[in-house]
């Protein structure tokens, strides 16, 4: 509430002009507190969160989920945190979890635009283009020059005359995309995730530029376990870091080399999600995210290479999403989740946390729908996913049915 | 199955839990004792899932030496390009 001009109070709707509502839930892994559900357990089925925290806020825009804990901006500009904080990733200044979603207080004097959530690291990037980190430093993740922990975002002055657009947090490293289309890498280089010399690295506590992207437009980078990526802006996908399955780690960034044109990409441990005119392709090893069902795969090669290149990236396309076109896609380190475009959820992967909310702790080889309890027509709710570790969150942002009159 | 082979310089030493660990999928950490290191254990495993990995190392680097000291984990000294 607030006074306007002639002293009267005036009370603001809940809901924004446009009577939308949202909901947010999540499930999996939660003994850290990364669930947002006040409680430090696993939930195997999607649970609806009651935080007047989130909804004092305002609309959440954009979520990130890291090892144990999520990053949540607002449509606003203001980050929310919660989950594990023990190394000082929820920039809160302490190192303490959280199980309640929690303002970030020294980011309130800046208009945040994304947010990545890494192992134990997170970063934040403001609408004039700074870069802020804290968290685990142990690798130089941070970006600060050094090899400490930071409880509470501090700017990283490297980019201070420099326009960041992105960060991207792995497990011990982050990459950064600038205005321009440079990318760096800063943190752990040792799979080569950095992508910044074709000389074996170790660790890098300064920021530095990654190669081969030269007069390419980069419109988004991804990073995750020792994996990192990169979209150009016409559809391009560029991998480098830890191999996918059988492939060899590589050192600077490759190209993959096919005529999709590709919209997204989400990085798991040992496996990845494409998506490419609503079809989703995946690749990976022998792990748990991956669908190791052979009868049910329909192997694509996509390797303009004819040799057998063991740097070759096999495209499987995901079973059972025939029909209708993907949406938005996501993966934690062993499962992976996808929302249709009828607003249908559905996961697969690795289970034994509850991260893939089918009310069992089984892995599942082919996606499965996942119902979230619904209020509204379904057809009147979008549904955006987002994938932890071990843990799923999905906001689904609902029309209010018009009122009569 | 092994979920993955992890080298020991890249297991980071928790002075909490008195082990090395490495991150888990699942969100908490892979462990193992210098105790465990010293009897040979191959297998680091995570409290909170059924996940484990096999730790790469030297058995002798982690025996009673005269000296007594087991050799600290790589403490990620900072190393920049080779
Ligand atoms: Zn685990």
């Amino acid at each position: 509430m607030e006074e306007n001009e002639e002293g009267k109070i005036v009370k603001h709707e809940e809901e924004d002009e446009e009577g939308r509502e949202q909901e947010i839930w999540s499930w999996g892994a939660g003994t850290d507190g990364q669930l947002g559900t006040g409680k430090l357990q696993d939930e195997l089925l999607p649970q609806l969160l009651h935080l007047t925290s989130l909804s004092s806020a305002g609309p959440i825009s954009f979520l990130a989920c890291g090892g144990a804990h999520v990053l949540a901006l607002t449509s606003g500009g203001k980050v929310l945190t919660w989950g594990r904080g023990t190394a000082g990733q929820l920039g809160h200044s302490d190192t303490v979890n959280s199980p309640h979603p929690k303002l970030v207080m020294s980011l309130n004097n800046y208009f945040i635009t994304h947010v990545s959530a890494g192992w134990n690291h997170s970063g934040f990037v403001s609408d004039t283009g700074a870069l802020f980190t804290c968290g685990d430093g142990t690798f130089g993740q941070l970006g600060h020059g050094d090899y400490r922990l930071h409880c509470y975002p501090v700017k990283v002055s490297f980019f201070a005359s420099k326009h960041v657009e992105q960060i991207a947090c792995g497990m011990r490293h982050s990459l950064v995309l600038l205005r321009g289309d440079e990318v760096y890498g800063f943190g752990s280089g040792k799979r080569g995730q950095l992508g910044i010399a074709k000389d074996k690295i170790n660790l890098v506590s300064l920021p530095e530029r990654s190669c081969g992207f030269e007069g390419v437009k980069i419109a988004s980078i991804t990073a995750n376990g020792d994996h990192s990526a990169a979209l150009s802006a016409d559809g391009h996908l560029y991998t480098w870091g830890r191999g996918f399955g059988d492939t060899l780690s590589a050192k600077t960034p490759q190209h993959l080399p096919t005529s999709f044109c590709f919209t997204k990409i989400a990085l798991g441990w040992n496996h990845a999600l494409v998506l490419t005119g609503g079809e989703v392709f995946m690749f990976g090893g022998n792990h748990h995210g991956v669908l190791s069902n052979p009868d049910k795969m329909t192997p694509v090669k996509h390797s303009a290479d004819s040799r057998a290149d063991s740097r070759a990236v096999v495209l499987e396309k995901v079973p059972g999403l025939e029909g209708s076109r993907t949406l938005h896609i996501a993966a934690g380190a062993e499962h992976s989740a996808i929302v249709t475009e009828n607003g249908v959820l559905k996961t697969w992967g690795w289970g034994e946390h509850g991260q893939l909310g089918l009310g069992n702790i089984s892995d599942q080889t082919s996606p499965q729908e996942v119902s979230l309890s619904h209020k509204f027509r379904k057809e009147a709710s979008l549904i955006e996913i987002y994938c932890g570790s071990g843990f799923t969150i999905a906001i689904r942002t609902s029309c209010r049915p018009s009122q009569a009159g | 199955m092994s979920y993955d082979d992890v080298e020991i310089e890249d297991m980071e030493w928790n002075n909490e839990l008195q082990a090395y660990t490495y991150p888990c999928p699942c969100g908490d950490l892979f462990q193992i004792t210098k105790e465990d290191l010293k009897l040979g254990e191959e297998i680091a495993r995570c409290p909170s899932c059924s996940l484990y990995i096999t730790v790469v190392y030297n058995v002798e680097d982690f025996l009673d030496k005269k000296s007594n000291k087991p050799i600290e984990p790589s403490k990620q000294q900072p190393i920049t390009v080779a």
